[in-house]
């Protein structure tokens, strides 16, 4: 009984993960030898959660953005693991047509700077349109009406804006429309890979507002990358830290941030200046961000930057353990933070 | 500011000097075969062209009785219709090519990317005039003007054959090198050296000039191929008076006095200098991406 | 001390329908900034921020009113005799990848301005590389590392370092950053902020420091004035604190709202509220205030009349505190850390 319960609530459990990655490892390779920029990575995305990813510059997490759209390219490539969509099986395993209903009609992404990724040439409502055809909608038009209601929910004029090129708009428009082109197509999982990142931080609230309205109201999947803790804790429900390919630490984003586990994550939430308090409360990551040619090939490899270092670091490489449920952090270090 | 101070301790230790040039060099030129193969091919044209003539003297002897010889060991090449070896023409007509196209090649590159910089760094009236100018010599056809030219133009000098075909071949590089450079003065650096005081010239020199090297490098390299052309299809027109010996007279005289069109015994005597010209434009090519990563230093691999 | 009186900026419209009209990216600031000084100026992208950065430092001329620095008004003199006074006013380029030229070595970027000063100060070739050396120092790089580094080799950081760096060669006693930090990873900004304070308290360099990141402008100028721009026009101008505790304007507030709130750590304040992106940035007839279309508050007067800046004699503000805003109020915008 108290067996069929477990399984029960397991599988309950796993019917809300819409995507979960298994021991993904992406290997670079270069004339210098192959880079692994990321190691078994393991992550689950929850339905109807903002599941946010953050990490510095060679961190990984464009490369995880990247794989989650099966858009690995040489001199990259996929060396072991598993991206599985609930409906749609294993990402890293569709070719062909499926992979092009992947990108767009199931995981629909808006890029760091959308103006890159709009055709300066054409007209958005065209860019629209072009879209609607290329997958196969029979009268592509449905998707300009329902882009002209989402404009308008983003207090944005539709009229304008649908019949502008690129250029003619700001960059927080331009960011609002790339939303809206991801959104069109109805995703089931919505990809925010630095959506706010060229933003002012008046319109990056905005956008932020934006987001998670529109995840509330269309119960979306949303899987935003980051390097801005600010970002995460405006919007995300939950976290996962990504430093040199591998996760650090993960679990609800107000836990993260009220108790992190991790050294990394502690000196991250330490970085940020704030507008109240003694300056002297910010205080600076030490060394520099991960490169790819230089992360330990054994051991833990945040442990050039970590003031916490033992011995037991240098050979080791700390698995993930639960602090508290879904909390998990991997780190060897069990005493008291000093921070 | 503690931080960058303390180097991380597995960071491999970084050499205080960087490589040389020629180290650079080095490098860039055997990482592909096929570049060593070109540089090969142009040192070997060169060496051809400056001793080459050394071993004959000024005037080739001809020899009635020998006319339209088959390759044999006496003439590894065959001789001519008049009986003159076509090795010996060859080697001592390469001086006269390379001399000018290399002449013409420099007076392109010099003339294109001095006014392509100037125009493009100083805009109003310096860029409107260079730009005209430029305008003018890129919609008039090359080769007729040349056609033309040579009825007044003594061009059995290759100095001033390589002067001429400088003074008008240097638009198409004004051109990019302009574009390149409206480009490049946009930039930080450019209005950060402007405030800091560094000169205008010293701008345009050391700063921007850098940047469009690698470019002007390639068009230099490309420049020689095409003014070689250029020079050997006015002499195979009959233009331009022989006075002196070269693959493009070769050429003319293999068609016009020896029918090499209609008979295979000439065939040597056209094919050689086809061969010198494709096999000098190959190496050439081969030899372009070594000189683009030797000035471009985000294309250098450490 | 450099001081800005009434200073103006137009540019002729040359885009659109408006070809015969003029931009106005600034519109009749004044500011002073004391030897060793630090002002922070704050405002969205288009606000005319980076026109007067520029203008200070002389790469852009200005229009109308007066710069008057250490006392002269370069006004009066001939243009071709203000250069050395714009010399002691250097630039921080927002983009450390376009402000450092490519194809040049770091020892050579270091080395060709300080050419000039050895030629102007009778100094030999070794006290060029002497100095090079120590300005790396002074920036916190190791020569050894960089010294023969190509730009591309080095991280944002670095590079915005490297930028530093080539300002000092000719001993400024301003440096003017603009949005210096917006480009390089949240983790490493801490750190190029602390440059810039370490700069200011050692070798007594003023810094103005152009922002739209209002904790990043209070961490440069906690003891120094915030200077808040709307469409070219100050709306709000204080000491930091004092504006970032007692806000009157709703721009500023917008702008500090805008600020992400790290939930867990940080209650948002009562007053949190972030204004619609403006629709058209013409769409303000004048005379009016500039930001009564995106304003809650707005009356009628506020799109009938145009604001003065005028100071502000309110609660517990005693010093200098101005605003242009019919209805100061002031709102508690500024989140709180939770205990």
């Amino acid at each position: 009984m108290s067996a069929d319960l477990s399984t029960t609530s397991e599988a309950m459990k796993s019917s809300h993960i819409v995507c979960s990655v298994r021991n993904l490892t992406v290997t670079y390779q270069t004339d210098a030898g192959d880079f692994p920029a990321l190691h078994n990575v393991n992550l689950d995305i929850q339905q109807n959660q903002i599941t946010a990813v953050i990490g510095e510059s060679g961190s990984g997490k464009s490369t995880l953005a990247l794989a989650m759209l099966n858009g690995i390219a040489l001199p990259g490539r996929v060396t072991g693991g598993t991206i599985s969509l609930s409906q749609h099986g294993d990402v890293l395993a569709l070719r062909g047509k499926a992979l092009r209903r992947l990108r767009g009609p199931v995981v629909g992404t808006v890029f760091q700077a959308s103006q890159n990724a709009m055709n300066p040439l054409r007209r958005i409502g065209k860019q629209i349109l072009d879209l609607g055809r290329s997958h196969g909608y029979k009268d592509p038009r449905i998707l300009l009406r329902e882009a002209q209601l989402l404009a308008k929910k983003m207090s944005m004029d539709p009229d304008r804006v649908l019949t502008a090129y690129p250029h003619q708009l700001s960059g927080g428009m331009r960011q609002r429309l790339g939303i809206i082109m991801a959104l069109v197509l109805h995703p089931e999982i919505l990809l925010l890979d630095e959506p706010t990142t060229a933003l002012d931080l008046l319109t990056q609230s905005a956008v932020l507002q934006i987001i998670q309205s529109i995840h509330r109201e269309r119960q979306l999947t949303t899987l935003l990358i980051t390097h801005d803790m600010g970002v995460v804790a405006e919007v995300a429900d939950t976290v996962v830290v990504l430093y040199a390919g591998r996760v650090m630490e993960e679990g609800r984003t107000a836990a993260v941030l009220r108790h992190p586990g991790h050294p990394y994550t502690r000196a991250l939430i330490k970085a940020i200046p704030r507008l109240t308090g003694s300056l002297d409360q910010a205080r600076p990551l030490e060394g520099s961000p991960p490169d790819l040619t230089m992360i330990p090939r054994q051991g833990c490899v945040f442990r050039q930057r970590c003031r916490y270092r033992m011995a037991l670091c240098d050979n080791e490489s700390p698995s993930l353990k639960q602090l508290e449920d879904g909390h998990l952090t991997a780190c060897h270090w069990e005493g008291q933070s000093d921070d | 500011m503690a931080m960058a101070n303390s180097p991380l301790p597995n960071q491999p230790s970084v050499s205080w000097r960087p490589p040389s040039f020629s180290t650079i060099a080095w490098k860039a030129l055997t990482r592909k075969p096929g570049r060593m193969v070109g540089l090969g091919i142009l040192l070997f044209y060169i060496l051809m062209a400056i001793f080459g003539p050394m071993l004959y003297p000024a005037n080739l002897p001809v020899n009635p009785a020998n006319i339209y010889a088959p390759p044999s060991w006496a003439h590894p090449l065959g001789t001519d219709f008049e009986g003159t070896d076509v090795l010996a023409l060859i080697l001592t007509g390469s001086r006269y090519v390379l001399y000018s196209a290399g002449l013409a090649a420099f007076f392109t590159v010099s003339i294109g990317a001095l006014l392509g910089l100037v125009s493009g760094y100083f805009r109003g009236w310096p860029e409107t005039v260079v730009m005209r100018i430029a305008d003018f010599f890129l919609t008039v056809p090359g080769f007729p003007l040349l056609v033309v030219l040579s009825t007044v133009w003594d061009f059995g000098n290759p100095v001033s054959m390589g002067l001429v075909l400088g003074l008008t071949g240097w638009a198409p590089l004004a051109r990019a090198v302009r574009s390149q450079t409206l480009s490049l003065r946009e930039r930080g650096f450019v209005e950060a050296a402007r405030g800091l005081g560094l000169s205008r010239a010293e701008i345009i020199w050391s700063e921007i000039f850098p940047n469009t090297a690698p470019y002007v490098a390639m068009h230099f390299l490309l420049a020689i191929t095409g003014s070689i052309y250029l020079e050997v299809g006015l002499f195979f027109l009959g233009v331009v008076p022989f006075s002196t010996n070269n693959w493009g007279v070769m050429l003319n005289l293999a068609f016009s006095q020896a029918g090499a069109m209609y008979s295979t015994r000439a065939l040597p005597y056209l094919l050689s200098p086809l061969f010198c010209i494709m096999s000098l434009t190959f190496g050439i090519v081969l030899f372009l991406g070594a000189v683009d990563e030797m000035l471009n230093p985000r294309l250098r691999r450490v | 001390m450099i001081e800005i009186r009434n200073l103006n900026k137009t540019f002729p419209a040359t885009k659109g329908m408006l070809s015969h009209g003029e931009v106005h990216a600034v519109r009749g600031v004044s500011f002073r900034l004391d030897d060793a000084g630090a002002i922070s100026v704050i405002g969205e992208s288009g606000c005319g921020k980076t026109t007067i950065g520029r203008i200070l430092a002389g790469l852009e001329p200005h229009t109308g009113g007066d710069l008057i620095f250490d006392g002269v008004n370069l006004n009066k003199l001939p243009v071709a005799v203000r250069q050395p006074y714009f010399r002691k006013v250097q630039l921080i380029h927002q983009d450390p990848y376009t402000a450092l030229n490519p194809a040049h070595t770091i020892v050579r970027t270091l080395t060709s301005p300080l050419m000039l000063q050895a030629k102007k100060h009778g100094r030999d070739a070794s006290w060029i590389e002497k100095r090079a050396q120590e300005l790396m120092g002074l920036v916190g790089l190791d020569p050894r590392g960089t010294f023969y580094k190509y730009p591309h080799q080095l991280s944002g950081g670095q590079r915005q370092r490297i930028v530093i760096a080539r300002a000092l060669t000719v001993e400024p006693s301003v440096l003017v950053a603009d949005e210096a930090v917006s480009m390089i990873d949240v983790s490493m900004r801490l750190d190029i902020l602390n440059l810039l304070r370490d700069l200011r308290s050692r070798l007594g360099i003023a810094i103005v420091f152009i922002t739209h990141d209002v904790a990043s402008a209070r961490y440069i100028a906690a003891d120094g004035a915030l200077c808040v721009l709307y469409q070219g026009e100050i709306v709000e101008y204080g000491r930091t604190d004092d504006l970032i505790v007692h806000p009157v304007h709703p721009y500023t507030q917008a702008m500090l709202s805008a600020m992400p709130v790290l939930r867990g750590l940080e209650e948002p304040g009562p007053d949190r509220y972030i204004p619609p992106e403006g629709m058209d940035e013409d769409a303000a007839a004048e005379p009016s205030c500039s930001f009564s279309p995106r304003c809650r508050w707005a009356t009628e007067q506020c799109r009938t009349r145009h604001p003065p800046l005028i100071s502000w004699h309110g609660m517990e503000s005693t010093e200098t505190h101005y605003h242009a805003c019919f209805y100061p109020e002031p709102r508690r915008v500024v989140a709180t850390p939770v205990q």
